[in-house]
């Protein structure tokens, strides 16, 4: 394994992990404000690079595409919360513990069908965004890098940048932290609980969108993608920290990177690996790498 | 001597053993009234899928913990009974039970992350193990054979091909009902009430000398052994095993059946899996619809109607009038209430407890002498209840040593401490809002009989569990509250929760029982007579260490009371001699230049 290898790997690592770590922030966020996620992540995932390449391929150009992916996502993740989250509320005491895994995970199934019927069961290519084919190449110190995967890079960092000012600065942001201290207290001080658990999903769902319309480029499409990248989001936030987003913008990129490697080292089994050391990390470290225990006593 | 107690509502309803009975005469003879081989094909089908539901119906519906990853498990127990069958040439009675094994040791395996973590983490790994096992089965094809499958096992039919279908349809219906049987027990039994405590608090069911972790990685492994047992009996059904068959579909396939049947019932597995399969053979006219229609399902169940198909059916059906309850309950001994006669001595010794650098107990030394009422005083914040989690076991001391009766606890769980006698009550009360009063006194019990002639009882009839609720019963008629019984917890007024938690207590024979502010909230009425029970309860034998702000019970009913302030003990003695302290009187009203 030469050493230009190892930085091609590098690169490609990070731009799965840059990926990984915004759908994992989507979990992140509505855990956050409510303890619950979207077991379907994964699935409006896969929605978001349909939309996108449905779109490009019709001619659109790429940015009114994102932007049409986005619309199209903040709408999906406003319906999620209204179907699947928020009538949970309602059945209180009738609805299980973890009714939410099940409805969200429903909802996921009615998407990969719907997918499914328009654009058929096989697998589909997305055309480049950033240059003119898939494969162009840049060189930088003497070594090829695909143009796609480094402004995807470039892009994904924008984006958390981005969420992380949302998240630390803006009054959103804090709303958001004040529902997840605590619900009762929040709407005391006049916060629109309701409105702030609607915007979390449909943050979620636009990260979701944002990271499917980056990913199209990378991987091949096709309608039950979404299962492997909702794993792998939440083995991310799990093993960054489900209460530390910052644990996860570590977490994602470790995660990518140790993929790109291991799938070079061993291609049947390769993806596997970082898996597999996410649950052990678990069992050993519940709350992850960076996240706190907190006791439960009362 | 008590009175006999009527069985009116179990006279009615026969015993156990006879609806078994039946449904053993019914699958005897279902392959021969069949119409035709299909339907006993479906039958099959039906009998060890549903095996499966039952585990899944009792991970999610009593114990709280999700899985997405039974089809994981399925997808073990098929394979490691396939290849030792096919591969390995093993006899099929050595096959099967070995992958049951393996099934039940990968639960356990997997279930270690449920160990220390909650249901978020657990459903996440057990997705990403459902998605390993599938990618293994896939990819590793020299031991699978991967989607083209893994050819020529055997099938089980007991050496007769031409009855073959008859006899495996027996063997399946047989697993099941053995399986149906455990389940009710499950539900019927102090198994499932310790579930039930183990799903809603965690503090309770330690409380009561459970090991919460024991039970929840308990569950998962048996719930993943049947679901095992349902992927042997697969594997051995049509003797054709391919990875196709165990993607993240079948695992959403037995979790629609668990749910659509009705979560938490223990029928409703059986009336899910007949649902399910009468989908499944809908969906196959209209195959490019599948998904759609799964994910439909799990919506509208789990918003529409949660309580299940057995939820819906019993809703149509009017309740049977609760005759469970003792209709006239023994009169309630409280000598029998104490371990033994003399009571426990609890010594706390230089015991200190900080939280990240704020100290909530500095240096407490105090011993409360055996059959003695110990109370402990002080401000708000004063430590108290910090000190009372730290001698019943639920936070650890940063420094200082715990003894009961001279042996020390300090490295002791709760659950161990709950074992030697060490009983709480908790200030804000923790009671399992899912099981009536009285169970929720008979969890505080332990078993009394052991596990064979518990299940004689359960399947005989109307004797299980009457010593029991006898007893529990006569508890809560010691506290004037029996006509509670049949209540659930949720609709009890404040002060009659705080009774029915001291009924639990009772209930756990302690040795020392600590009472965390067993009368804040309650009117003065029903302060005297827990007053009153206290003081009785102490007579009996059981000593008592107790936290309390209202001064009038304390100083009624102490012996011996410290005071602490700001985590440190500056007072002790009778409570008249506490009442005259200098220090107590200036941490309670401030002195005369703070107040001035």
């Amino acid at each position: 394994m030469s050493l230009v290898n190892v930085f091609q790997l590098l690169v490609s690592g990070i731009a799965m992990g840059a990926i990984y770590t915004l759908t994992a922030k989507g979990l992140f966020i509505t855990h956050l404000a409510t303890h619950r996620l979207n077991f379907g992540q994964g699935d409006f995932l896969m929605v978001g690079a349909f939309a996108s390449i449905g779109l490009l391929v019709a001619g659109v150009p790429a940015p009114l595409a994102a932007l049409g992916v986005l619309v199209l996502m903040g709408v999906l993740g406003f319906l999620l919360e209204r179907l699947a989250i928020r009538p949970l509320d309602r059945l209180g005491d009738r609805a299980g513990a973890y009714s939410w895994v099940l409805t969200t995970a429903g909802v996921a199934l009615v998407l990969q069908n719907v997918i499914e019927l328009v654009w058929g069961k096989s697998t589909q290519y997305a055309p480049p965004l950033f240059s003119a084919t898939r494969d162009n190449v840049i060189v930088l110190f003497g070594v090829g890098i695909f143009i796609e995967e480094a402004a995807i890079i470039l892009t994904a960092f924008l984006v958390v940048g981005a969420f992380y000012w949302f998240l630390f600065a803006s009054r959103w942001g804090k709303a958001i932290y004040a529902v997840a201290f605590n619900p009762e207290a929040a709407a005391l001080f006049g916060i629109d609980v309701r409105g702030v658990v609607t915007l979390v999903f449909i943050l979620a769902s636009l990260l979701a969108g944002i990271s499917g319309v980056l990913v199209g480029p990378l991987v091949s499409v096709h309608p039950h993608m979404g299962l492997v990248f909702t794993i792998k989001a939440l083995a991310v936030a799990a093993a960054g920290g489900f209460s530390n987003p910052l644990g996860i913008l570590v977490g994602g990129l470790a995660f990518g990177v140790a993929e790109a490697f291991s799938n070079y080292w061993d291609s049947a089994f390769g993806d596997l690996y970082p898996l597999l050391f996410v649950m052990i990390l678990l069992a050993f470290r519940p709350s992850g790498l960076f996240g706190e225990r907190h006791a439960d006593v009362r | 001597m008590p009175p006999t107690r009527t069985h009116l509502g179990a006279l009615r309803r026969p015993p156990r053993i006879l609806v078994y009975l039946a449904a053993a005469v019914i699958i005897a003879v279902f392959p021969f009234v069949a119409p035709n081989a299909f339907f006993v094909h479906v039958g099959q089908t039906f009998a060890f899928t549903a095996v499966a539901v039952i585990g899944l119906n009792i991970l999610l519906g009593l114990s709280g913990q999700m899985s997405l990853g039974h089809g994981g498990f399925y997808a073990v127990g098929a394979y490691v009974s396939a290849i030792l069958a096919t591969t390995y040439g093993w006899p099929l009675a050595l096959a099967m039970p070995t992958a049951l094994v393996a099934s039940f040791l990968v639960g356990l395996l997997v279930g270690a992350v449920a160990l220390r973590t909650r249901g978020l983490y657990l459903a996440m790994a057990t997705l990403a193990f459902g998605f390993i096992a599938e990618i293994v089965a896939q990819r590793w094809v020299s031991v699978t054979g991967g989607t083209m499958g893994l050819m020529g096992v055997p099938q089980l039919d007991f050496g007769d091909f031409r009855r073959g279908p008859t006899y495996y349809f027996w063997f399946a219906a047989g697993i099941l009902l053995l399986a149906q049987m455990a389940s009710d027990y499950v539900f019927a039994s102090a198994v499932g009430r310790r579930l039930n405590a183990v799903k809603e608090s965690e503090s309770f069911a330690r409380t009561v000398g459970l090991d919460v972790s024991v039970w929840r990685i308990g569950v998962f492994a048996a719930s993943a052994m049947l679901a095992g047992a349902t992927g042997v009996l697969f594997a051995h059904q049509t003797g054709f095993v391919s990875s196709d068959a165990f993607n993240i579909h079948l695992t959403i396939s037995l979790l629609i059946a668990t749910v659509i049947g009705g979560l938490g019932r223990s029928k409703g597995p059986l009336l899910g899996t007949a649902i399910l399969i009468a989908i499944g053979e809908a969906v196959a006219t209209i195959h490019d619809y599948g998904a759609m229609l799964y994910g439909g399902i799990l919506l509208l169940v789990l918003l529409i109607f949660p309580e299940g198909a057995i939820g819906l059916f019993a809703r149509l059906v009017p309740k049977r009038p609760a005759t469970e309850a003792t209709a006239a309950p023994a009169v309630f001994d409280p000598r029998l209430a104490a371990r033994n006669a003399r009571g426990g001595r609890l010594e706390v010794d230089a015991v200190t407890k900080s939280y990240a650098g704020v100290v909530a107990l500095r240096n407490v030394t105090l011993t409360v002498e055996p059959g003695t009422i110990h109370a402990l005083i002080g401000p708000n914040g004063a430590g108290k209840s910090t000190f009372i989690n730290v001698v019943a076991g639920l936070y650890a001391p940063t420094a200082g040593r715990i003894r009961i009766d001279g042996a020390d606890v300090t490295g002791l769980a709760a659950d161990r401490r709950a074992h030697l006698g060490l009983v709480r009550t908790f200030q804000n009360l923790q009671l399992i809002q899912s099981v009536s009063v009285l169970e929720n006194v008979m969890l505080g019990m332990r078993r009394r009989r052991s596990l064979p002639l518990d299940v004689f009882d359960f399947l005989t009839g109307h004797r299980h569990e009457a010593r029991e609720r006898a007893e529990a019963g006569s508890i809560l008629a010691f506290l004037g509250i029996a006509h509670l019984a049949d209540l659930m917890p949720k609709s009890l007024s404040y002060g009659h929760r705080k009774l029915v938690e001291l009924a639990r207590a009772i209930a756990q024979k302690p040795a020392i029982l600590l009472l965390d502010e067993p009368v804040a909230g309650v009117n003065p009425q029903e302060a005297r007579e827990v007053a009153r029970i206290v003081t009785v309860l102490r007579d009996a034998g059981i000593t008592v260490l107790l936290v309390e702000h209202n001064m009038e019970f304390v100083m009624g009913i102490s012996d011996h009371v410290t005071v602490l302030d700001f985590g440190s003990t500056i007072a002790g003695g009778t409570p008249a001699e506490v009442q005259r302290d200098p220090h107590v009187i200036r941490a309670y009203l401030g002195t005369e230049e703070t107040a001035a």
